[in-house]
């Protein structure tokens, strides 16, 4: 293959790179893959690969003598596979997965991320930074209350209490109100009145995410609510045990649809 | 693949390559300058005389001359057909792609709250160890033992034998052959930029490919739709089988150690150890670097070299992580 027809492919793939990296960050689509700081990496990225595709693609019959006699060994730009089939193999599985994404991942995948694990002992030496203060006059200065009289907390909180005793103690009755997105309850749901409300954790990527699920009890048949929508609940907090694991239920007094908050993620800062 | 399974395998798919990418970029754009630009008679001129002290300063040379496990490969093999003692190139070889500060940056940068200075740290520091271990080895096994017998003829025809000698003869401009006039090191630097940069894209491309295979094959594991990922998450909190199988995984992803971070964080139901043994074992021996390797090294050195390195990475993660469960 002629060199001028390696660098213009070897360009076209660092240019659809680049596009797909700009295009994610141009639509604010790459909030749902990336935690805040790579984001804008991603965008710098991007930028530079654009560049890099553009700088190549336009001197692509220029002449440059890098100041060497070449052997037969090395032109600096030879690559290792036919340019064609980098060019595939670069930008086929990127493409196909821009067509197949839809920004979020399905039950199956969120069940394999802990959405339906309950007890969070093992995990919660790790988010000790995310708990809130140990009295309840530090946790009501800590946390808004709303219009009706409900503490407004994280979700992630009332998840990582069922690590801790005194947090159990002091979270266990409380009015509170929180927000995440509801699915179906599988398990220990007999009479139809529980549903699960959860929100993903990201450290970098989205691939390292996992599930953070609280319990809901109803009471009685949930309102009728958009699946895998987001809602804001609000009612009283419990942590019961079953089968020798602490759970964090809710027990519900209103449930309402919300809009999809503008970090739909929880993030380690 | 069904709808759900398309849908999760893209979402993991572009999470991870877009978080990689831009630092394949930063390793590459450096590669480039430094193939075009950097003069092959410089690092040798960095080494001390004592050869135990010239493969030691040989394993740090990546912080100076930062290059990838694609990169070094090409490199070594022009500086090790123009005199570097063998055990020297060797050491750098295996050092540079994790002692470098692209690598360390990215490491540091995927293990935001999982202790990223203890992984970089550890990363970068049993790959400096391991690396001038297999240095101070080959140092005492013949050239021919070590080198394919094309290279080490010519080493021998040229007089050279691969020892320390420093005679700097000024064959040696970048790495490449050069006919002694003038002209080739006349300056050109528009050209120069152009070849840099072509350089970095070749670069980029060569490594891309991989690294799109190895996003490819995480994702499949990461959601769960690749066959053996729940045999795989069985092993994953065992402290012997679990670097064991992360190395063998590392083997085949062929990943660039500028991006393989961003992946071993990701696999989040392993043991710390086990991902010091991804992270080290990976960009020392892979799939692709075995076809690499034989450009330059004899097949029977390279399978020893792959069975000493599997086996003292594996030790040294197994202790690592036993270590780790004691201070906690």
């Amino acid at each position: 293959m002629k060199p001028e027809l390696r660098r213009i492919l070897f360009s076209l793939a660092v240019l659809l790179w680049a596009a797909g990296l700009l295009y994610f960050h141009g639509s604010g689509r790459i909030v749902k893959y990336l935690a805040p700081d790579f984001r804008s990496i991603a965008l710098l990225g991007g930028l530079g690969l654009a560049v890099m595709g553009l700088f190549n693609l336009l001197t692509a019959f220029q002449k440059a003598d890098c100041g060497h006699n070449h052997g037969e060994e090395d032109d600096h730009e030879g690559g290792e596979l036919n340019p064609l089939v980098t060019l595939l193999m670069m930008t086929l599985p990127l493409a196909m997965s821009i067509a197949w994404t839809k920004d979020e991942f399905s039950q199956a995948t969120l069940a394999r991320k802990g959405l339906y694990d309950d007890g969070a002992a093992a995990d919660a030496s790790l988010f000790t930074s995310d708990l809130p203060p140990l009295t309840i006059a530090e946790i009501e200065k800590g946390h808004r209350k709303t219009a009706d009289g409900y503490l407004e907390f994280g979700l992630i909180e009332l998840f990582f209490a069922t690590g801790d005793r005194e947090l159990q103690g002091l979270l266990g009755g409380l009015k509170i109100e929180t927000e995440g997105r509801i699915v179906a309850e599988k398990e220990n749901n007999e009479k139809g009145t529980r549903r699960r409300l959860y929100r993903m954790f990201m450290t970098c990527c989205v691939a390292d995410s996992r599930a953070i699920p609280i319990v809901l009890e109803f009471g009685k048949e949930p309102p009728l609510l958009p699946e895998n929508g987001w809602v804001k609940v609000a009612g009283t907090m419990t942590f019961p045990k079953r089968d020798g694991i602490v759970q964090a239920v809710l027990e519900v007094d209103r449930a309402t649809a919300a809009e999809v908050p503008a970090e739909e993620n929880f993030l380690r800062r | 693949m069904n709808a759900d399974a398309r849908q999760d395998f893209a979402f993991a798919f572009l999470s991870i390559l877009f978080e990689g990418a831009p630092f394949i970029l930063v390793g590459t754009l450096i590669s480039g300058f430094i193939d075009v630009y950097l003069p092959a008679g410089t690092m040798d001129r960095f080494l001390p005389k004592n050869r135990n002290l010239a493969v030691m300063v040989a394993g740090l040379l990546g912080a100076v001359f930062p290059v990838c496990e694609c990169a070094v490969v090409p490199v070594i093999r022009r500086l090790v057909g123009k005199g570097l003692p063998m055990s020297c190139a060797l050491t750098y070889m295996l050092a540079a792609p994790i002692v470098n500060p692209i690598t360390a940056l990215s490491t540091w940068k995927a293990f935001q709250g999982q202790a990223p200075w203890m992984m970089t740290g550890g990363r970068l520091l049993l790959g400096y160890l391991v690396a001038v271990g297999v240095g101070l080895v080959v140092a005492r096994i013949p050239l021919r033992k070590v080198l394919r017998k094309s290279l080490a003829d010519r080493i021998e025809a040229e007089g050279r034998g691969g020892h320390a000698d420093h005679d700097h003869d000024h064959d040696g401009c970048c790495g490449h052959d050069h006919a002694h006039h003038p002209a080739d090191h006349a300056p050109a630097d528009d050209g120069r930029l152009v070849a840099a940069m072509r350089s970095a894209m070749r670069d980029f491309v060569d490594v891309g490919v991989y690294f799109t295979i190895g996003v490819a094959i995480t994702a499949l594991f990461n959601t769960g739709i690749a066959p053996g990922a729940e045999w795989l998450d069985g092993l994953a909190g065992n402290p012997v089988a679990a670097p064991a199988a992360l190395m063998a995984l590392a083997f085949i992803l062929s990943l660039c150690s500028t991006s393989d971070a961003f992946i071993a964080a990701t696999l989040a139901k392993f043991t710390w150890g086990a991902k010091l043994a991804f992270l080290v074992f990976g960009p020392m021996l892979d799939v692709k670097l075995l076809f690499l390797y034989q450009t330059v090294m004899r097949r029977r050195f390279i399978l020893g070299l792959g069975v000493a390195l599997f086996v003292v990475i594996w030790g040294a993660a197994i202790v690592a992580q036993a270590w780790l469960m004691n201070v906690r």
